[in-house]
Formats: C-alpha cells, sequence, structure tokens
C-alpha cells in the first residue's frame, strides 16, 4: 500500500524510475492513504449538507435547500411523473439534444476554418479580425439577440451553442497548427514530402490534441450556454426544470436539475475524452484534472 | 545577442490592409442590412444607431433606470469581488492539491462533484439563499472563477520538473520547503494563466448573473433592451461588456508580463 509513491507522474521527458516500497500498516499511513481521505471527505459533505438543510440555517427555513435523500426522491417522482409533458429523461435528451446539435454544427464549421486560417495567412488576415472583435463578448450575452432573432424556439438555443464553442474550437485549432514543432516539419522536408505530406502528415496529426482540448473547453461551455437559454425561456429542457424548481420554490427540483446537469455535462465530456484516446493516443497526459 | 541572424521579412501588402478591409466590410454589410430594411430594425439595429444610443446613455438614465457608466460600474464591480475571493481561495487550494496527498485527498471529490456543475445552474440556488442583491452575484461568479483556478493551479504544481524535486530532496530540503521554494516558482505561469481563464469564466457569469435576477449592470441593460424590443440597447449593452472584458483581459496582460518578464518563454 504505497500511493505515494507509483503516483509519480513522469511528466517531463525523463523516465521517474518507480518503486515500491513495503510499509508497515501503521495508524499514520492509514490516515494520508488515498481513499480514506476520500471517503472521509465525502462523508463530512454530505453530513454537512443534510446538517445545513435540516437546520435551515441558509435563510428561508427549509425552503432554502433540499436534503440529500429528498434530492433523490424528487428525481425518482421526475422519472415516474411528467413535468411539462416529458419525464425526466425526455428534458434530459432535450437538453442533451441542443447540446449536441450545436457543438457539433460549430465544430464542423470552427476546425475545418481555424486549420485553413492558420495555413494561410490571407486567410488568416481576413478572418482573425471579425474573431478578435466577437471573442470577447460572452456567449450568454447573445442570449437576448437570439431570442429577438429566432423566437424562444429551439433555434435560438442552438444559436447561443453556436456562438459560445465556434471561438475556443476556431483558436485551439489555430493555434495548434501554428505551435506545431518546425523540427518535424523540417524531418518531412528532409524525407523529401511536399507541402500536401507535410500538411497530412504533420500538421494534422500534431495539432490533434490542441484541437480536443479546444473541444473539451467548447463543450463545458455549451452546457453553460444552453442552461442559460433555458433558464431564461424554455418549455422544456433541465433548464426548465430548473426554473420550475424556483418559481415552485422547490429547492429539491432545483438540485434535482443540477444533479442530472451535472451527471450529463460529466457523460459527454467523458464521450470526447474517449474519442481523443481513440484519435490520439500519443498525447502524453498529465496525471489528473 | 542569439545565435540566428534575424531576418527582415517583408510583409506582404495585402497581409497589412486586409484585416482593416474585412473589419470595415464586416461594419459596413451591417450597415447596409439594417438600412435597406433586410433585416428589419426591430431585430437588429444599425451600428451608427448603436453609437448614437452610447453617447445619449452617457448622459440620460431613461428608460432603464441608470446611465451607461453606472451599469459598468455595477458589473465591474461585482465581477472583481467575486474575481478576486475565487482567486484567494482557488490557488492556494489547487496549489495546495498539487503537492499535499493529503490536501488533495480530502478536496478532490467534492472538487469533482462542484466541477461539471455549469455555474450558471447555482442561480436559482443563490436567489433562494442570498436573494437577488450584491452577494448573490458574487457567489456566481466566485463559483465560476474557482474552477479554472484550482485546476491551473494543480496542473502547474503537477508539471514541475520531477528531476528538481528529486535534486531538492537529496539536499534536504523538507517538503514544505519544496513547496515553497519549486513548486510555486514553476507553478507561475499556469497560475497566471488561470487569471485569465478565471477573469473570463467570472465575465460570462456575471452576464449570466445579471439577465436572471438584477437591477442594474450591463447584463440587466442588455435583458431591458430586449424586454423593451431596443435592439440597439441590446447590441451596446453586448459591446460594452465586450470591451469592459477585453480591457481588463488587458490590463492583466500587462501586470503579468512585468511579474513574469524572466519565466515566460
Amino acid at each position: 500500500m504505497s500511493e505515494k509513491n507509483c503516483q509519480q507522474p513522469s511528466v517531463a521527458n525523463e523516465t521517474v524510475g518507480q518503486f515500491t516500497d513495503r510499509r508497515p500498516l501503521t495508524l499514520r499511513v492509514v490516515l494520508t492513504n488515498r481513499w480514506f481521505l476520500h471517503g472521509v471527505s465525502l462523508t463530512v459533505f454530505f453530513l454537512t449538507w443534510d446538517f445545513l438543510a435540516k437546520s435551515g440555517i441558509l435563510g428561508g427555513g427549509s425552503s432554502a435547500l433540499a436534503r440529500p435523500l429528498e434530492v433523490l426522491s424528487q428525481l425518482d417522482y421526475l422519472i415516474d411523473n411528467q413535468l411539462a409533458e416529458l419525464s425526466l429523461w425526455g428534458h434530459l435528451w432535450a437538453s442533451t439534444q441542443r447540446v449536441l446539435l450545436g457543438f457539433t454544427l460549430a465544430a464542423l464549421m470552427a476546425v475545418p476554418l481555424g486549420l485553413f486560417m492558420a495555413l494561410n495567412r490571407y486567410v488568416n488576415a481576413i478572418v482573425k479580425p471579425l474573431f478578435d472583435l466577437l471573442k470577447p463578448m460572452p456567449p450568454i450575452s447573445w442570449i437576448s439577440i437570439s431570442i429577438l432573432w429566432f423566437g424562444i424556439g429551439e433555434g435560438s438555443k442552438v444559436f447561443i451553442i453556436i456562438v459560445g464553442t465556434f471561438v475556443p474550437c476556431l483558436l485551439n485549432a489555430y493555434n495548434g497548427v501554428r505551435l506545431v514543432e518546425p523540427e518535424l516539419y523540417d524531418v518531412v522536408r528532409m524525407l523529401g514530402g511536399n507541402r500536401r505530406d507535410e500538411i497530412l502528415h504533420v500538421c494534422f496529426p500534431a495539432s490533434f490534441p490542441a484541437i480536443f482540448a479546444g473541444l473539451q473547453i467548447s463543450l463545458s461551455i455549451a452546457w453553460t450556454c444552453v442552461l442559460a437559454a433555458e433558464l431564461v425561456s424554455a418549455r422544456s429542457g433541465l433548464g426548465y426544470i430548473i426554473v420550475q424548481g424556483m418559481n415552485l420554490s422547490q429547492p429539491a427540483m432545483v438540485m434535482g436539475g443540477m444533479v442530472v446537469i451535472a451527471a450529463a455535462a460529466f457523460g459527454t465530456t467523458m464521450l470526447v475524452s474517449a474519442l481523443e484516446r481513440k484519435l490520439c493516443p500519443w498525447k502524453r497526459k498529465i496525471a489528473g484534472l | 545577442m542569439s545565435a540566428y541572424q534575424e531576418i527582415n521579412v517583408q510583409t506582404p501588402f495585402a497581409l497589412k490592409v486586409l484585416p482593416v478591409v474585412s473589419v470595415t466590410v464586416f461594419f459596413a454589410f451591417w450597415q447596409f442590412v439594417v438600412t435597406t430594411g433586410i433585416v428589419p430594425e426591430t431585430m437588429l439595429a444599425a451600428p451608427t444607431t448603436v453609437i448614437k444610443l452610447f453617447f445619449v446613455k452617457l448622459f440620460e438614465a431613461d428608460p432603464d433606470g441608470a446611465l451607461l457608466q453606472e451599469h459598468a460600474w455595477v458589473s465591474i464591480q461585482e465581477a472583481f469581488s467575486g474575481y478576486f475571493l475565487s482567486l484567494l481561495v482557488g490557488l492556494p487550494l489547487g496549489l495546495a492539491m498539487g503537492w499535499f496527498n493529503v490536501a488533495e485527498g480530502l478536496a478532490r471529490p467534492i472538487f469533482e462533484i462542484v466541477r461539471p456543475i455549469p455555474p450558471v445552474a447555482w442561480i436559482p440556488l443563490t436567489i433562494f439563499w442570498f436573494g437577488i442583491g450584491l452577494p448573490g452575484k458574487i457567489f456566481i461568479i466566485w463559483i465560476g472563477g474557482l474552477v479554472p483556478c484550482v485546476i491551473n493551479a494543480y496542473v502547474g504544481v503537477k508539471m514541475t520538473n520531477p528531476t528538481l524535486i528529486q535534486m531538492a530532496r537529496t539536499y534536504g530540503a523538507s517538503d514544505w520547503q519544496i513547496f515553497r521554494q519549486l513548486c510555486i516558482p514553476s507553478a507561475l505561469p499556469m497560475v497566471f494563466g488561470a487569471l485569465q481563464i478565471a477573469l473570463a469564466c467570472c465575465w460570462t457569469n456575471l452576464v449570466a448573473a445579471e439577465l436572471l435576477a438584477a437591477d442594474s449592470g450591463l447584463g440587466f441593460m442588455i435583458t431591458m433592451g430586449r424586454r423593451l424590443a431596443l435592439p440597439e440597447m441590446v447590441v451596446l449593452g453586448m459591446f460594452m461588456v465586450g470591451l469592459t472584458g477585453a480591457v481588463i483581459g488587458l490590463a492583466i496582460d500587462q501586470v503579468e508580463k512585468r511579474l513574469l518578464a524572466g519565466i515566460r518563454r
């Protein structure tokens, strides 16, 4: 049991020797064990939550915070019963659908454009200033104008997601190509490759990790955007559940919505990570987080 | 100075002109589309209208109840309070999580629970807890800024060159000494990266918080623009948010350059 020694990450190019020593099982070893600490922190977290909810310290009496078990039973209730003609799964699917649609559209447009910008300076000179102009505007500030344009239907939500995810996808693809190590080009040129070989065999593969980093960032932005849009105006989706909870002053419903959205965001992130491992297995992983 | 001789490469004339042209064309197209009525005025305001409203709003509080600079000032206050609080909590936490196993073991699970929840989702709960006043908004901004701070500080410490750590150990440095004199300096570039990312997050969340619950601020101005069907006010609000965010970002960038002159490549 020597978690500490096995966890040495080999981040730099040096190989870090791994060794395991046998330590006697003392109290100190148990107390500093990673899983023990995780257990302690989770227990304390949930107990504190339960205590706060029960005692109603956080203002507003019992309506301010729901106990963990109440949240679970509320979720169970939402699965069995319908809210605005949809069960919990229906709302989950409504949100996920918007995220996937907007995210896919944005990625399909932004990544090729980013690559193109990095490969051709004229394209870059035309497109870059426009994005520098649009970049500092938070995507959420587009909600109002998109409601003016597309009404409160699906269109405005997908539009906000596209606006929010476009820029990080584009910039990461762009920087990914620009920051490719020049030695790699030299190698291809020395082996007799032409411009096409450089692009196909160096640029694209070498920029994959950056592109995927951009996709991950975009995905979390997409969830934020869809939630914000649904909070402002929607008839379905997880944001709608949260707003309903707020209007009915039912914290259990609000927190249930938060739990489900956290799970969904986590799930899609895992999906992209899996795809990334499949497509660029050479990427060095920095331990954790 | 360097081993390589610097070669002056002439930038083609077109490359210097094209950015100006593209921005000009963008605004001209926008103006054209609105003035000719292809896009109705109820949906989009022409740039000239927006600029006019900008000057009007500097002196006139109607119809949303406050001057432009008052809105901006409220927003900046909120954003900075939340931002500094998140730096104050997030950076030490992330640094400690990166080096001390006990800190990581205790904080990691809770952090992993909070991390995937979009900060926007906290808005209803904060309204329950704090009402729609300043503390609630600061709380949301704080949560939004916290996550990038922790992640960057953590990764920064984890990326410390292990050879250096082993060397320090060989010379008999204690855990605390290594943390203070080796890990923190080597994490600094990542920490400064966090300043920028957290600022962007805070600014986004600020707008979200003000869209839902506020009575002043730039986000509130945008919402009022939509409610009153005044697209020029919406666009002006968006531009002001973008502009303020960009200015603060540039300021932080300058500070970073001063402080990290030797470290960052």
